[in-house]
């Protein structure tokens, strides 16, 4: 009988006896189960550490990976000294010149007085002189 | 010149695949032998803990599945005396938890029509009969006690029933209690104290 026995009394010596009968008297089936949880859970441990310590050997693999993108991308968008200017394309002229007809307040003024009648009979006289020379 | 047919070095052999318990290393192989040891110790102990409190078979081994699961997935690599605690700790809020769900399950149930007979789980009158092997005097008293013990443990209050089966089944002491109940060791006390003089009031002695 170990100390912490001798502390209890009759009643709770008692009870233990007869709670460790109950426990003896589960049935191979829940034995079998407890068994089977015990060791899904061992398994638990097993890939837990496995999953540490893959990443960890992975490391330098994805650091060197990690490097030779960075510098890729920075080689990527460094312009190189001394390189002249790209000179820009029609399309890209076209639209710097539509800018500058938007920002120029004359281009404005014209707009806002804009007199339709005067420029259509114009148009219609420079027609009616192209055709009555052909 | 013939070629020979080699075998494969057994070094070659594929390494333990996702999943599979690396034995290789000493300390890891040390450490889950520990565990295993440990958890072979106390499942059918902490079973019948967590059935006296949800009073299902089932149930109850859900919750020392669950408990085994998350002390060996998170508090494996803690020192193994501190297990024992942990262990019984988290499988007190497992069975919180089921207790819980049950509750909010039975109101919901309470508003469905009522089931009927044939729903109950099917009897077996083979497992339900009594055996008919001889039994000595001292099985049958073994019987009766053990019968009257674990229906006066389940008039018991949780938190009784809970200290009581953690000192006297489990075999904690007062410290080691109280951490796995989450109290102090003077609320551990009283809960055992009650426990034991309710058990007497319910059962008398055993007089094994």
């Amino acid at each position: 009988m170990s100390r912490a026995d001798e502390s209890l009394t009759q009643f709770e010596r008692d009870a233990r006896v007869v709670l460790d009968e109950s426990v003896r008297r589960i049935d191979g089936c829940t034995r079998s189960r407890l068994n089977q949880a015990r060791h899904a859970a061992l398994a638990a441990t097993g890939t837990r550490r496995r999953a540490w310590w893959g990443s960890f050997t992975l490391m330098p693999a994805a650091g060197a990976v990690a490097a030779a993108l960075l510098v890729a991308v920075v080689l990527w968008h460094r312009e190189p000294a001394g390189t002249p200017p790209v000179a820009l394309g029609a399309p890209h002229a076209a639209a710097v010149e539509d800018m500058d007809l938007l920002t120029d307040n004359d281009s404005i003024d014209l707009i806002e007085g804009w007199d339709g009648s005067f420029y259509e009979w114009a148009a219609a006289q420079s027609d009616a002189g192209a055709e009555s020379n052909s | 010149m013939p070629e020979f047919a080699t075998l494969a070095s057994p070094y070659s052999m594929p390494a333990a695949l996702h999943g599979d318990v690396d034995l290789t290393d000493p300390e890891e192989q040390t450490q889950t032998r520990a565990l295993n040891q440990f958890l072979a110790g106390v499942e059918l102990k902490a079973f019948k803990i967590a059935q006296a409190a949800l009073r299902h078979e089932d149930d109850a081994l859900d919750a020392v599945q669950d408990a085994m699961l998350q002390l060996a997935r998170a508090y494996s690599g803690r020192p193994p005396e501190e297990w024992k605690p942990l262990f019984y700790r988290i499988l007190e809020n497992r069975i919180r938890d089921m207790q819980r769900r049950r509750t909010v399950r039975g109101r919901i149930m309470a508003w469905l029509p009522l089931r009927g007979e044939d729903d109950d789980e099917d009897f077996d009158p083979v497992a339900q009969a009594p055996s008919l092997e001889p039994q000595p005097v001292r099985r049958l008293e073994l019987d009766e006690a053990v019968g009257a013990l674990e229906q006066a443990l389940q008039r018991l209050p949780p938190r009784q029933q809970q200290a009581f089966l953690l000192r006297t089944l489990e075999g904690l002491d007062v410290a080691e209690t109280a951490r796995a109940m989450g109290c102090s060791e003077g609320s551990v006390k009283t809960h055992y104290f009650r426990a034991v003089q309710a058990l007497r009031a319910q059962l008398g002695e055993f007089c094994l």
